[in-house]
C-alpha cells in the first residue's frame, strides 16, 4: 500500500515537472497571443458596446443592458453606406475566389511547365506585385481618367460619344474598381507553383503510364495534391478582397457606390470629427466575423469539392 | 490533467484580458474631464508635468511636429517653412528647453493616435481641426489669455474670431487659408466671355456653358472637390445661409432652402461641364489649369499663384466668387499641449508669437507664397518692394487684398461640418456630374445620408 503510494507520488511528481515545462514553453505564445490577438479582439468586442467618442475618447462607457445594441442599432438601420460597404465587401470576396484563384493557378499550371524562358516570364509576372496598392491605386486613377486615360478610347470604340468617368458610374465603378486589384496575383501564383512543383515525379510518372497526360493530369492528380494550399490561398484572397481599402480611397472614395467595409471603419473613427470608435469597432466586429464565415465556407466548398472529384475519379 | 493546466492558463489569461479591456471603460471620476478644461489654460503643475517632460542630453526638449517634410524640389515653400522653424530651434539652443521641429507626414494620425492615448503633441502645426477629443479632454492649451495678454489679436488676424470655441482658441494657423476663383483669360476670351463680366451665379454657368461649347479640348472648370467650394460660395451670397455655414451642420440645414438650392445649382453646373471633368481631389487635374491652360476656371486658393507656368501668367488672374464672395478659413494650425511644465509651455508660446510676428509673416507671404494670418502685414507693399518682376508675388497680393475686401467672407464647410459630411456631398456632386443623372433623386438620398452621419 504504502509503496503504491510512493510510486503515484513519483508519477505525481513527474507530471508537474512535465506539465511545467510545457507551461514553460507555450507561455510566451500564449502571452504573445492574449496580447497580440485575444486583447484587442475582446476589446473591439467589449466596445461595440460602449459609448465611445470625441466626447469621452479616454474612458469608454458601457451602454447597460437597456441600450446594449445601441451601436449596432445606428450601424445596421442608421448608417448610409453599411449595406453598400457589405455587399461590396463580401462581393470583392467572393470574386477573390472565384476568379483570383482560378486566374493564379491556371498561370501556375501554366508556369510548372518546363518551357524555355519560362523562369523569365515567371519573374516579370511578378514584378505588379512590387508596386504597392497605393501607387496602383494612382496608376488606375490615370488608366481611367477620361481625359487621358486608355480605358474612354477603347469604350468609344463602340460607343462613339462616350465620355464619363467610368468611376462615377454606379455599377462599372465597382467593376473597375475591382479590376484594380484582382488580376494581381503574383503572390498566391507563387504559393501555388510551389506546391505543384513538390508533387513527387514518381506520381506524375505513375498517371502518364495511366493515361492522365497533360490538363487530365493536372485536373486528376496535380490539382487534388495542392487542395490544401488552393484552400489556404483561398482564404488570403478572400480576405484580402474583404479588407479593400486603399483601391476605394484612392479611386473614388466611396463615390458611385463603390464603399468598402474598411473605408467605412475610417469613415467613422479618422474622417468623422465626432470620432466615432465606439461605432466603427461595431463595424469591426462584422468584419471580425465575417472574416470567421469566410474561413468556414471555404473549407466547407473546399471539403464538398474535393469529395465529389474522389467520387468521380472512381 | 495537462488539459485542465491548460484549460485553467487559458481561462486566466481570458479573464485578464477581459478586465483589461474593461479596465478602460471604468468612468472616470466626476468632473474630470471638466477639471482638465479649466486647467487647459494653465501650465500643468510640476507632477503631471514630470510625466510628459522629455529630458535629452541633461536639457529639456519641446517637439513640434509639423507637415513640410517635402524635399526642396518637390515643395520650395517647405524648406522655406523649415528655415524659419530651424531659425528659431537656433536661437534657442542654448536655453534651458530647446526646440525640436519633427516635419512628419501622417501629423492628423499622431495626434489622433495621442488624444486616443489621452496625450497630445508638445506644439503640432494641426491637419484640418483640432480633434473635439482633444478638446473634451483638456488636451490643448487655450491660447486666447496669451493673445489677449500680448496684444496679438491683430497678428493672429482671422483666428482670432474663427477658431474660438466658446470663448477658448485652440489653434492659431499661420497661413490663412483664403479661396477664391482663378480665370483663365484667354480660354474666356476665346468662347468670348470676359471675366469681369462674370458678377452672378448665373453668368458664370453661361460663361462655362460657352467654354465647354468650344470643342476644342478645353472646358469650363474642374467639379467635384471644386463643387462644395462653389456651394460653399453660393450659400454665403444670403444671410441665412451665411448662418448655415457657421454653424455645425443640423437637421434644419439639411432641410433647408438655401442648402437645397445651393446643391441642386451647383450639381446642374456640374452636370453641363462633364463628369470627365469631375475629380474628388483638384489637384488631380490641376495642371489642366496651371501649366497646359485649358480650363476656364478653377476654385483655389491665393497660393495657385505660385503653381501658374511662366507661359499663362499673363493670361491667369485670380478673381472672387461670383457675388462678391471668398472663402477663408483660419482651420487649424499651431496647437499646445496643456500638460507640460512651465519652462516647455513658455517656449511654445514664444513660438507661436514668433510665427505670427511680422518678420516671419513676411517670409511666408513671399517665400512661401501663402496668405499670412497677421492682418497687419502690408501685402501689396511687400509684394512691390520685392520688386514688380515677380508676377507670382504680384498675383498673390492681389489675391489676398481681393479676398480681404470681400463683400461676403465666409468659412470653409468642412471646418464646420466636418470632413465626413464634405465626402459625402462631394460624392454626390461627382455622381450627377454624369450626363443624365437625377439631381432631384440624388438630392434626396443625400440628405439621408447626411441626417444619418449626424446621428
Amino acid at each position: 500500500m504504502l509503496k503504491e503510494s510512493k510510486t503515484s507520488f513519483r508519477r505525481g511528481g513527474t507530471g508537474w515537472k512535465r506539465n511545467g515545462f510545457i507551461l514553460a514553453f507555450l507561455a510566451p505564445t500564449l502571452a504573445a497571443f492574449a496580447i497580440f490577438y485575444l486583447y484587442p479582439i475582446v476589446t473591439v468586442i467589449f466596445t461595440s458596446f460602449c459609448k465611445w467618442d470625441y466626447t469621452n475618447i479616454n474612458s469608454p462607457e458601457f451602454w447597460g443592458f437597456k441600450e446594449l445594441w445601441n451601436n449596432y442599432q445606428y450601424i445596421f438601420k442608421t448608417y448610409p453606406y453599411f449595406w453598400e460597404a457589405l455587399r461590396n465587401s463580401s462581393l470583392w470576396a467572393l470574386l477573390g475566389i472565384v476568379v483570383q484563384i482560378p486566374a493564379a493557378t491556371v498561370v501556375a499550371l501554366a508556369f510548372s511547365r518546363k518551357i524555355k524562358g519560362v523562369k523569365l516570364i515567371r519573374n516579370i509576372y511578378i514584378i505588379p506585385n512590387m508596386i504597392s496598392t497605393a501607387a496602383m491605386g494612382m496608376i488606375f486613377l490615370q488608366l481611367y481618367s477620361p481625359l487621358y486615360g486608355i480605358v474612354n478610347p477603347v469604350i468609344r470604340v463602340f460607343n462613339r460619344d462616350f465620355k464619363e468617368n467610368i468611376l462615377l458610374l454606379k455599377g462599372p465603378a465597382f467593376w473597375a474598381m475591382t479590376c484594380a486589384y484582382i488580376f494581381f496575383t503574383g503572390t498566391t501564383t507563387l504559393l501555388i507553383l510551389g506546391n505543384i512543383m513538390a508533387v513527387p515525379e514518381d506520381v506524375r510518372e505513375a498517371a502518364v503510364l495511366d493515361g492522365a497526360d497533360g490538363l487530365r493530369q493536372d485536373w486528376y492528380i496535380t490539382l487534388p495534391m495542392i487542395k490544401g494550399t488552393l484552400k489556404t490561398v483561398s482564404i488570403l484572397a478572400a480576405t484580402s478582397g474583404f479588407l479593400l481599402y486603399n483601391e476605394v480611397y484612392f479611386l473614388t472614395k466611396g463615390a458611385a457606390g463603390t464603399y468598402s467595409i474598411s473605408y467605412v471603419i475610417r469613415e467613422l473613427a479618422i474622417t468623422s470629427p465626432r470620432t466615432q470608435f465606439g461605432r466603427a469597432n461595431t463595424v469591426a466586429v462584422v468584419q471580425i466575423l465575417a472574416g470567421m464565415v469566410i474561413i468556414i465556407l471555404v473549407n466547407g466548398l473546399y471539403s464538398i469539392s474535393f469529395k465529389k472529384k474522389k467520387g468521380e475519379g472512381r | 490533467m495537462k488539459k485542465r493546466w491548460l484549460s485553467v492558463l487559458l481561462t486566466l489569461v481570458l479573464g485578464a484580458s477581459l478586465l483589461s479591456g474593461c479596465g478602460n471603460s471604468g468612468s472616470a471620476p466626476a468632473g474630470e474631464n471638466s477639471q482638465r478644461t479649466e486647467e487647459a489654460s494653465e501650465p500643468a503643475e510640476s507632477g503631471e508635468a514630470a510625466e510628459s517632460t522629455e529630458k535629452t542630453g541633461g536639457g529639456e526638449v519641446l517637439e513640434f511636429y509639423h507637415g513640410y517634410y517635402h524635399d526642396e524640389s518637390e515643395w520650395p515653400a517647405a524648406k522655406v517653412m523649415r528655415d524659419i522653424y530651424d531659425d528659431f530651434a537656433a536661437a534657442h539652443a542654448d536655453g534651458p528647453v530647446t526646440f525640436k521641429p519633427i516635419p512628419v507626414e501622417n501629423r492628423g494620425e499622431i495626434v489622433s493616435a495621442q488624444v486616443a492615448g489621452g496625450n497630445f503633441p508638445d506644439v503640432v502645426d494641426v491637419d484640418g481641426t483640432v480633434p473635439q477629443a482633444a478638446i473634451s479632454q483638456g488636451l490643448v492649451m487655450d491660447l486666447k489669455p496669451y493673445i489677449d495678454e500680448n496684444g496679438l489679436q491683430d497678428a493672429v488676424g482671422l483666428n482670432y474670431t474663427q477658431n474660438q470655441v466658446d470663448g477658448h482658441i485652440y489653434t492659431v494657423h499661420d497661413q490663412i487659408e483664403s479661396r477664391g476663383m482663378w480665370y483663365n483669360t484667354a480660354v474666356l476670351e476665346s468662347a468670348g466671355v470676359k471675366a469681369e463680366d462674370i458678377k452672378s451665379w448665373d453668368d458664370f454657368g453661361a460663361a462655362m456653358d460657352k467654354v465647354n461649347g468650344l470643342g476644342d479640348g478645353s472646358y469650363g472648370y474642374i467639379a467635384g472637390q471644386g463643387s462644395l467650394f462653389m456651394m460653399n460660395a453660393m450659400l454665403a451670397q444670403t444671410e441665412a445661409g451665411q448662418a448655415l455655414i457657421a454653424g455645425e451642420l443640423t437637421q434644419e440645414t439639411i432641410e433647408s432652402a438655401e442648402f437645397e438650392e445651393a446643391f441642386k445649382a451647383a450639381a446642374t453646373f456640374d452636370q453641363n461641364n462633364g463628369s470627365d471633368h469631375t475629380t474628388d481631389n483638384i489637384g488631380n487635374l490641376m495642371d489642366d489649369f496651371n501649366k497646359k491652360g485649358t480650363v476656364g476656371a478653377l476654385f483655389n486658393g491665393v497660393w495657385n499663384a505660385s503653381g501658374i507656368d511662366a507661359t499663362l501668367e499673363d493670361a491667369i488672374q485670380p478673381s472672387l466668387f461670383p457675388g462678391n464672395t471668398a472663402i477663408a478659413s483660419a482651420g487649424g494650425g499651431i496647437s499646445i499641449s496643456s500638460g507640460m511644465d512651465e519652462a516647455k509651455t513658455e517656449l511654445a508660446l514664444e513660438f507661436l508669437a514668433y510665427m505670427v510676428s511680422p518678420e516671419v509673416q513676411e517670409r511666408i507671404f513671399i517665400g512661401v507664397q501663402a496668405a499670412p494670418c497677421n492682418a497687419g502685414v502690408d501685402l501689396q507693399a511687400l509684394a512691390e518692394s520685392e520688386g514688380s518682376e515677380n508676377p507670382i508675388l504680384i498675383k498673390l497680393a492681389d489675391a489676398c487684398s481681393q479676398i480681404k475686401g470681400a463683400e461676403n467672407v465666409v468659412i470653409n464647410v468642412n471646418y464646420t461640418w466636418g470632413g465626413d459630411v464634405g465626402n459625402s456631398i462631394i460624392n454626390a456632386f461627382m455622381e450627377c456630374a454624369v450626363s443624365g443623372a437625377d439631381i432631384d433623386a440624388r438630392f434626396e438620398q443625400l440628405k439621408q445620408e447626411l441626417t444619418a452621419l449626424i446621428a
